[in-house]
């Protein structure tokens, strides 16, 4: 795929809906240097999406689409759960995978476009939340770390499953209670980001998504180590209000929080990683 | 038929931050004029939610008060 894909035929541009016309024209694809600080003023990659009014994940969802750096040549592989609501309403190639094999779908795709594509850049991307991530698909997710395969995998933490009602995930921290959870989560929370580093990912990171600007930057590096060397694995905490009984106003504060405790920013960038970062930084997309 | 966030365009150009822009969750919603003759953001109210998160920004962490919420003609009218 590459931007043509995006521009109309001129004889029907009369007949197509706005939001399409403004992506061909005012839109940030084909710009390396894209970043959320065009949001603002440019057509966003998404569309209006069904996420709850103040959704810490759609900000999340916001920012991850305005930092990629190569959107046209971007594949991204998601997991049931509320993030895939959104990529119907992307302007992106999206592939849902089953709930857990998302990694196993994303080596694949990655490897065959190497195949296919032996002279173009594509990224693969998953996207998944912490169900699909640690608990169910956690098998799949360290297999392929463990086969250094070029994927950048971002988990959205909301340390519950909110979208079936409120049961504990192996990401609720201890002792926590939900709806579907009423004796208290039993055990400590997984420490995903340290299994990463352990598992073999070039780049790790652990943050909320509370500065927009810090989460640019995370997924760009994230994106282009695994591009250059091998597993990326980014650790967002992106509360779901709801279930944790917070107002659609409150879950900026409710980062912002957490900030300073458990999901305080973390990030783990191996020697060769930081090579690819640097030589990124002086070419100026960084 | 709910409230929707509206930027008081008086109180918004005195400042140039961007900032309840990149915080509002939908997308193509809150954006940002920026012309010689016009600066401040604006709000597309057919899209808004009104989680009301721009106040929030606006309010009590930039103590700028140039967000509000209002019922808008979209919804009223219905």
């Amino acid at each position: 795929m590459s931007f043509k894909v995006y521009q109309i035929n001129p004889e029907l541009k009369d007949v197509m809906p706005q939001e399409i016309i403004d992506l061909e024209e005012k839109s940030t694809l084909n710009n390396p240097k894209r970043g959320v600080m065009d949001l603002p003023f440019y057509k966003e990659l998404i569309e209006e999406h069904s996420l709850c009014a103040g959704c810490p994940e759609a900000a999340a969802l916001r920012y991850i689409m305005a930092s990629l750096p190569n959107p046209e040549d971007t594949i991204i592989v998601n997991s049931t759960g509320c993030t895939s609501l959104v990529f119907p309403h992307i302007a992106m190639h999206t592939v849902h995978s089953l709930f857990g094999n998302q990694n196993a779908v994303a080596s694949g795709i990655k490897r065959v476009l190497e195949y296919r594509y032996p002279d173009r850049v594509k990224d693969v991307v998953v996207l998944a939340g912490d169900g699909a991530t640690v608990d169910i698909g956690l098998d799949c997710t360290l297999q392929s770390f463990f086969r250094q395969e070029k994927i950048t995998t971002i988990c959205f933490d909301n340390e519950v499953y909110a979208n079936t009602g409120g049961q504990e995930s192996g990401m609720t921290p201890k002792g926590h209670v939900f709806k579907m959870a009423p004796k208290g989560k039993q055990f400590e929370k997984v420490p995903m980001w340290q299994l990463a580093i352990d598992s073999g990912c070039k780049y790790v990171a652990r943050l909320t998504v509370s500065s927009p600007k810090r989460v640019e930057s995370v997924i760009k590096k994230a994106v282009y180590v695994a591009r250059y060397l091998g597993p990326t694995y980014v650790h967002l905490y992106t509360p779901c209000i709801l279930e944790i009984g917070l107002n659609s106003d409150q879950g900026l504060e409710e980062m912002r929080a957490r900030d300073k405790e458990r999901f305080e920013f973390f990030e783990y960038i191996t020697p060769e990683a930081q090579e690819v970062i640097d030589r990124v930084k002086a070419e100026g997309l960084l | 038929m709910y409230y929707v966030a509206e930027v008081i365009n008086d109180e918004c150009t005195k400042y140039k931050c961007n900032q309840c822009t990149l915080f509002c969750p939908e997308p193509n919603t809150l954006m940002y004029i920026n012309n010689p003759d016009e600066r401040h953001a604006f709000v597309y109210a057919n899209r808004c939610k009104g989680c009301a998160l721009c106040v929030y920004v606006c309010s009590n962490l930039l103590k700028r008060n140039a967000i509000r919420m209002v019922m808008p003609e979209i919804h009223s009218s219905t």
